[in-house]
């Protein structure tokens, strides 16, 4: 293989007068194994490898640490809010329960309508039971008697109950 | 002209910026702080981007001075550049198998370059490893092409001439 390029790009190197892609040529060419290299170049070896510097490198936790330091504060941007768009929740509230309310009374109302139908008293529905009123009054008298008596052994009970209780409090 | 964004323009830099400042500073974790800060400046004067015409060298720009600031501070503090230089050789010493004559000898030739003045090694950076054409360098050093070329052709001349003395008489 003819070297002569090579010989005149080193020579043409330390003079300066190379351009950055014979520099290339020259740090590809003397970057191979010392062996493929003629010997009246090898003694360049090292002085082109010494230029390969792609060893020095930054760790990725330096990519962290800048991009920590230079987070921009995000950028926000105010927005007008109407008197109608401030209030929408609240009318939205308030619809809702005007909604439940309608619904929940709509129903109601015809319950109530039953109810009332079955309570209302309709005083020509009735019918004597007792011809004669002193049989009527005498039957009322011992029933209004019964429940007289009844109040009263109901009464005594309880007086009788709450007065032992007191004493035994006592 | 393009809009820029700063994850996918500013952020995938920052090995570049991280290299320079490393071949300023000749100090990984001053590196990182100024690429880091870097990062912080050009993210702090996003108001401006739409007026800059080239954001890589604006990046690059700022991280020289800031490395620059470093190293000057470094140098009243009378720190010691071989600390730095020998922390660099940590990662290539890690592996024994990896230490063989050849090996040997591009650690020779990156603290040879490790020596040279500032201007000439922050050009031969952008140059010769990040492959950066003679323009590009003259506006982020803020010198001109021909003093870019200058600086470049004596950084190599440097290498080579102390590489062949070294490997000649084994200074």
């Amino acid at each position: 293989m003819d070297y002569k390029y090579i010989e005149q790009l080193v020579e043409r190197y330390f003079q300066c007068e190379t351009s950055l892609q014979e520099e290339q040529i020259l740090k590809t060419f003397f970057a191979q194994q010392e062996q493929d290299v003629p010997q009246q170049l090898r003694q360049y070896i090292p002085l082109f490898q010494a230029l390969d510097d792609s060893h020095a490198q930054l760790s990725d936790d330096f990519d962290e640490r800048i991009q920590e330091l230079t987070c921009e504060p995000r950028i926000v941007k105010a927005r007008t809010i109407g008197i109608g768009e401030r209030l929408r929740p609240l009318l939205r509230a308030a619809a809702i329960v005007g909604v439940v309310f309608t619904i929940g009374t709509a129903v109601n109302l015809p319950m109530k309508s039953e109810q009332a139908a079955a309570d209302e008293i309709n005083y020509s529905a009735y019918k004597d039971t007792y011809e004669d009123p002193t049989m009527a009054y005498d039957k009322v008298e011992d029933a209004l008697q019964l429940l007289s008596e009844g109040f009263i052994q109901v009464r005594m009970a309880d007086s009788l109950r709450i007065d032992s209780l007191y004493s035994e409090v006592k | 002209m393009k809009k820029i964004d700063f994850r996918t323009d500013v952020l995938p830099l920052k090995n570049e910026l991280y290299r320079l400042a490393l071949r300023i500073t000749l100090n990984h974790a001053e590196a990182e702080d100024v690429a880091q800060e870097t990062m912080i400046r050009v993210w702090n004067r996003r108001e401006q981007w739409d007026t800059i015409e080239n954001i890589e060298a604006f990046c690059l720009t700022i991280c020289r001075n800031l490395a620059l600031d470093r190293s000057k501070l470094a140098e009243r503090q009378n720190a010691s550049l071989d600390e730095g230089i020998d922390a660099a050789d940590h990662s290539y010493n890690a592996n024994p198998e990896e230490q063989t004559v050849q090996r040997d000898r591009v650690e020779l030739v990156r603290r040879l370059i490790s020596q040279l003045p500032e201007k000439q090694r922050s050009c031969m950076q952008l140059r010769d490893i990040e492959g950066k054409s003679y323009k590009e360098i003259a506006e982020v050093m803020g010198i001109t092409e021909q003093q870019v070329k200058v600086n470049i052709f004596r950084a190599r001349q440097t290498i080579k001439q102390k590489y062949s003395e070294t490997e000649q008489y084994g200074l």
